[in-house]
């Protein structure tokens, strides 16, 4: 395996590395592997196990990195099942990876929670044939946590599967999601909602790749920006050659609400097929006019008209998942945190 | 033609080439010593000198681009390319005293014959150099500068010297610092205070010896208030080995200036299209760059406008065509420096017999930039199943007033317009042809009407044997 001190740091003209270098993620120097600990994992709905560590692939500097100080994996039995997991972190660094593997259904929302100055997550998967898993990550870390999120989800044949990622906590954020479709008529969903606020840093980066027939992706990147926060998003949908009748969309919306916020969307479509439909858009605006002269005109104050306004555009984030329990979890967390934030 | 030669140059109607006749012939290769003998044969000011050798280093000095189609790039043999190839002793007035051999091929490209109909202004360049240029007497009056380059800077040192290089750097990349150093010929503009040049004036440029390199520079000036269109082709000859055409082109509009820049590249397939494009827009000024792309090996080509003054306005209407062995990585870049900025792009490409076509845009909205508005579309058609799309496009935004939209998508051709149209009696090959160039039809109407026609049939001819 590839050792984290023989790896090359990525330089900014990599596309994955443009807006977040590596060295502003690391725990430390980018030339140590520091002792990390390991996150605690709480929950009343599934059964957990844990056992020597799945590796990582070793595709970028962030995974080889978390392969070296990651302890252990703790493997989710989730079938049939529905609930939540608890991921609290403390302490200087910390760790975790999660490993999930899906036969029949299951709909899981993850928690992270606590106030480390560094924390590594990674999450893994497989939504095997036929299944259904819905899994939403919701992160509540304290506002001076650094995070590197890395995300390998392998979906198989005749399979569904929906990811949504609720963002509002962590200071500096370099989230890596990487999804495959492996199999025929497999399907996925992504969906989501970066709310950036004080000096927010959030970069994410989704990667979809479609290695059969009859595939389809969705993916659905809303950010709201406040004062000095800075949003990133990069997609990479890639269709292989053999992936005929694939369906593909990508959309990332902006939303800057202060004049020092800043958001960056790079949607990159990479179309090896003939027989698809493969789309992405992206948009950036401030909030319209319109809609507050109405808000303001039924008697709200600006302040809480432009909340609403942005409630609306996160919550609706959501508004696309199949599975209740994801979805109401993550829209009840959002609207909580909003109502803390917006109406000061 | 004979027929081997049709056979060599296929469906490419360009292809032919005429024997070279060169009145003076660089060696093969790149030195120091070659970019002064360049400039002073030209013989050029000092200062010209000097910027072509520090070009020189800087290109000597810079990697190649680490992004991109890297294994099409690394193909490039710097050392086999002809750096400077003169093929008349001077550039004529008059179509009569133009060298024979090369009068008969821009006569061949219908040359002439189009600037008596319609055109303000030709330049034709046959390598290196301008070897015919004319420009309407009535422009002239008006004191509208239309020259070669190389002309431009011996009648205006001072104006070439005031902008020559201001929006296009010689280190702003490896092709702009290698054009810098060894460029020749291109066109230079100047359109004074509020003349509005109503016929546009055209360029043509022909490479005929094999691995040529053209390295024309054109530098375009709109004064305040006045308008320019100005259109240009480009062909070659298809031979085994390739050529390297690398350009470079500034425009820059002051207040209220307008310049609209047509290009129909139609490089045969063994021509690496590695050219820089920048414009400048001053307050409430308009640049536009109507950019088609059907022939060369590798084009990369992201036509660029910088909104510098408030009120600017910049228009890209970029199309594609990659077939068999094509590579075209084209774009747009647009950068929101003032604020109430406007702009709108629309790329259009086409990938069939294993082409692969590519969108690389940009759209930066700085912090200063309030109240801009852009508008990004991008569509892609797939003809086969051997070909490849990519759209790479790129949003910063600094300034939370910006409203901004991309959409981009990929498709084949609809099988219900087909139907449709088949239905009607057009065999399924005709109905491509339609549906093809209906796809390409808001850049098809922004031409002129000749290039317009042309373009259509160099499609139709591309288009042919496609079904089945």
């Amino acid at each position: 395996m590839t050792s984290y001190l023989d790896a090359n740091v990525p330089s900014r003209s990599e596309h994955l590395w443009r807006y977040t270098p590596w060295s502003r993620v690391h725990p430390g120097a980018v030339d140590t592997v520091p002792q990390v600990d390991t996150a605690t994992i709480k929950t009343e709905d599934f059964g957990l196990a844990t056992s020597a560590i799945k590796p990582l692939p070793t595709s970028d500097i962030a995974r080889i990195f978390l392969n070296e100080i990651l302890q252990e994996t703790t493997t989710i039995d989730c079938d049939d099942k529905d609930g939540n997991i608890h991921i609290h972190a403390g302490g200087h660094a910390v760790a975790t990876h999660l490993h999930v593997t899906c036969n029949t259904a299951s709909n899981i929302v993850i928690y992270l929670h606590g106030e480390p100055d560094w924390f590594g997550l990674a999450l893994t998967g497989d939504v095997n044939a036929n299944a259904q898993l819905s899994v939403g990550v919701i992160n509540e870390l304290s506002t001076d946590t650094v995070m590197v999120r890395v995300d390998d989800w392998s979906v198989h044949r005749d399979a569904r599967f929906e990811l949504a990622t609720l963002s509002m906590g962590g200071h500096r954020n370099k989230s890596d999601i990487r999804s495959t479709l492996k199999g025929s008529n497999a399907s996925l969903k992504q969906f989501i909602a970066v709310h950036g606020h004080g000096t927010r840093h959030d970069d994410h980066h989704i990667e979809i790749h479609h290695q059969q027939p009859h595939t389809n992706s969705h993916l659905l990147l809303n950010a709201a920006c406040d004062d000095r926060s800075h949003s990133i998003g990069t997609g990479a949908l890639t269709i292989d050659d053999v992936a005929q009748h694939t369906d593909a969309g990508q959309i990332f919306r902006n939303l800057l609400l202060s004049p020092s916020s800043r958001a960056e969307a790079i949607p990159e479509l990479e179309v090896l097929a003939n027989e698809v439909a493969a789309a992405h858009g992206a948009a950036s605006a401030p909030i319209n006019k319109e809609h507050l002269h109405y808000l303001m005109s039924r008697g709200l104050s600006k302040e809480e008209a432009t909340s609403m306004i942005v409630e609306g555009f996160l919550v609706d984030s959501f508004s696309g998942l199949d599975s209740e329990h994801v979805r109401d979890e993550m829209q009840t967390r959002l609207t909580v945190h909003l109502e803390c934030q917006l109406i000061r | 033609m004979t027929q081997e030669a049709q056979d060599a140059v296929g469906d490419y109607k360009y292809g032919f080439h005429d024997p070279e006749s060169a009145t003076i012939r660089f060696d093969k290769g790149l030195s120091e010593q070659v970019v002064r003998d360049i400039s002073e044969l030209k013989g050029e000011p000092e200062w010209m000198t000097d910027i072509r050798v520090k070009a020189y280093h800087h290109f000597m000095e810079r990697e190649m681009p680490t992004w991109g189609n890297c294994d099409s790039l690394a193909g490039i043999d710097f050392d086999n390319v002809t750096y400077f190839l003169r093929s008349s002793d001077k550039t004529e007035k008059d179509w009569d005293d133009v060298p024979d051999d090369i009068k008969r091929t821009f006569d061949r490209l219908g040359i002439p014959e189009a600037e008596q109909k319609w055109l303000g202004g030709v330049t034709a360049q046959y390598e290196s150099e301008a070897v015919y240029h004319s420009i309407r007497e009535d422009l002239e009056e008006q004191g509208v500068l239309f020259l070669d380059m190389d002309s431009g800077l011996k009648e205006h040192p001072e104006l070439v010297k005031k902008y020559f290089g201001t929006v296009i750097p010689h280190s702003d990349n490896k092709f702009s610092a290698l054009n810098t150093a060894v460029w020749s010929g291109g066109s230079f503009i100047y359109v004074p205070k509020g003349v509005h040049v109503e016929m546009p004036v055209q360029a043509y440029f022909r490479i005929n010896a094999k691995n040529m390199g053209q390295f024309e520079r054109t530098l375009i000036i709109a004064d305040e208030g006045s308008s320019i269109h100005y259109v240009e082709g480009c062909t070659a000859p298809t031979y085994s080995t390739d050529s390297l055409h690398s350009a470079v082109v500034e425009l820059i509009a002051m207040e209220g200036a307008k310049i609209r820049y047509s290009t129909v590249q139609n490089w045969s397939a063994n021509v690496y299209n590695l050219v820089t494009k920048r414009g400048v827009a001053h307050k409430n000024a308009t640049v536009e760059w109507v950019d088609g792309n059907i022939g060369s090996k590798l084009t990369m080509k992201y036509p660029a406008v910088l909104l510098k003054g408030e009120g600017a306005h910049a228009e890209v209407i970029s199309v594609a065509y990659a077939g068999e062995g094509q590579h075209q990585d084209a774009g747009a870049k647009v950068h929101h420096l003032a604020p109430n900025t406007t702009s709108s792009i629309l790329s259009k490409s086409i990938s069939k017999n294993g082409g692969r076509s590519s969108y690389r845009g940009m759209l930066q909205v700085t912090p200063k930039a309030a109240g801009c508005r852009s508008k990004v579309v991008c569509d892609a058609l797939m003809l086969d199943e051997d070909s490849r799309s990519d759209t790479y496009p790129t949003m910063e935004i600094g300034n939370p007033t910006a409203d901004l939209e991309h959409e981009a998508s990929v498709s084949k051709v609809s099988g219900d317009q087909l139907f449709y149209l088949m239905s009607r009696g057009h065999t399924e090959e005709e109905a491509m042809g339609m549906i093809v160039n209906g796809f390409f039809e808001p850049f098809t109407r922004e031409l002129p009407m000749e290039y317009a026609v042309e373009l259509n049939r160099l499609l139709e001819l591309e288009m042919e044997g496609s079904i089945g």
